[in-house]
């Protein structure tokens, strides 16, 4: 199979197109990623003005918007 | 209670705990708390050994007409060339087609240790070390992608998306966290755990035909089930060390791919 040339095109255009394996663990990742990272900084949030954890959910559905969005535009287009 | 059964269950213990993993010292030779040459340090050393012998000896003399160790040398070779280096990230990918077959025979050598009969423990069922083979994925990646593009604009393609400014202080904590923190972490994770919990399963059905006969011997029939599902386990342990082996190189292909793609 050395021998073999690696196929020249293997996606039939300019070769560039990341094929869809990672896409899967990519679009987990930024869901939960957002979700973390925004709910963790709410959770700071809370904790120095002193509520107990309304500005983490709201961190949280923010930060998974944001996975959302990011998730349209990096993988989506 | 037959006689011969308490003796086979007198010192099991169960059911398996993490203590189950740390294997007694080699060097020196049974010392307490000491694992800086184990088993694992041994298997370790015997994949590294086997991997570089079975290439330098099946490509010494390279014939036109391969002999069937040149032909499986050549296979493994050219399967991650061009099924995951070339597939995924496109003809630039030859490149790290070395680098991504060391890793994944590595790997899936290292994994099958779990199921070689009286082997049967993965080094890979110690964070340690799918830990360092995710290092060095990690670094790599940055490293490609800081070549490719130069610091700045590697650093822009991979946190800044395609997005109007005033969204970007949103976005920009969640690229950052998913792409240099999560991924060398959820690499690391995946490929030990999935070690780990095949150690403790095919473990927990071994030790557990035992317990069992050890509590009452009419229990016979339900501890060679078990048995007999420890060696049906072995088999999808198989299908789960060849798989995890495929998806490490591939997601470090996939990263490098990232790293070397364009701003869309």
């Amino acid at each position: 199979m050395t021998g073999q040339e690696p196929p020249k095109n293997p996606h039939g255009d300019d070769g560039q197109q990341p094929p869809d394996t990672g896409m899967g663990m990519t679009a987990v990742s930024y869901l939960i990623a957002g979700m973390l990272v925004w709910g963790g900084i709410g959770w700071l949030v809370d904790h120095w003005v002193g509520t107990r954890g309304i500005f983490a959910g709201i961190g949280a559905v923010v930060g998974m918007a944001g996975g959302v969005y990011l998730i349209v535009r990096r993988l989506g287009a | 209670m037959t006689g011969q059964s308490i003796v086979l269950a007198a010192d099991i213990p169960f059911p398996p705990s993490v203590e189950d993993f740390y294997l007694p010292s080699i060097l020196p030779w049974g010392a307490h708390d000491n694992y800086w040459f184990t088993k694992l340090t041994a298997l370790v050393w015997l994949t590294t050994a086997l991997i570089i012998i079975f290439f330098l000896v099946s490509y010494r003399k390279p014939q036109l007409v391969p002999t069937k160790k040149q032909w499986l040398a050549e296979s493994v070779y050219g399967f991650v060339r061009n099924n995951i280096a070339v597939e995924m990230i496109g003809p630039a990918g030859v490149r790290f087609a070395p680098y991504l077959t060391t890793l994944f025979t590595f790997i899936l050598l290292n994994n099958f240790w779990g199921i070689v009969p009286l082997v049967q423990i993965s080094p890979n069922s110690h964070i340690a070390f799918p830990a360092f083979l995710a290092i060095i994925s990690y670094l790599m990646f940055i490293i490609v992608g800081i070549r490719h593009h130069g610091v700045v604009k590697y650093f822009k393609t991979a946190l800044i998306p395609p997005a109007p400014w005033f969204i970007l202080p949103l976005l920009i904590p969640i690229e950052f966290f998913s792409n240099f923190l999560v991924r060398p972490f959820s690499l690391a994770v995946r490929l030990f755990a999935n070690m780990f919990a095949g150690h403790m399963l095919l473990l927990v059905f071994t030790l557990g035909g035992f317990a069992m006969l050890n509590a009452n011997a009419w229990f016979l029939p339900f501890s060679l089930l078990s048995w007999v599902l420890t060696i049906a386990l072995t088999f999808l342990e198989f299908l789960v060390i060849c798989l995890q082996a495929y998806v490490f190189t591939v997601l470090t292909a996939s990263y490098v791919q990232g790293a070397l793609a364009d701003e869309h």
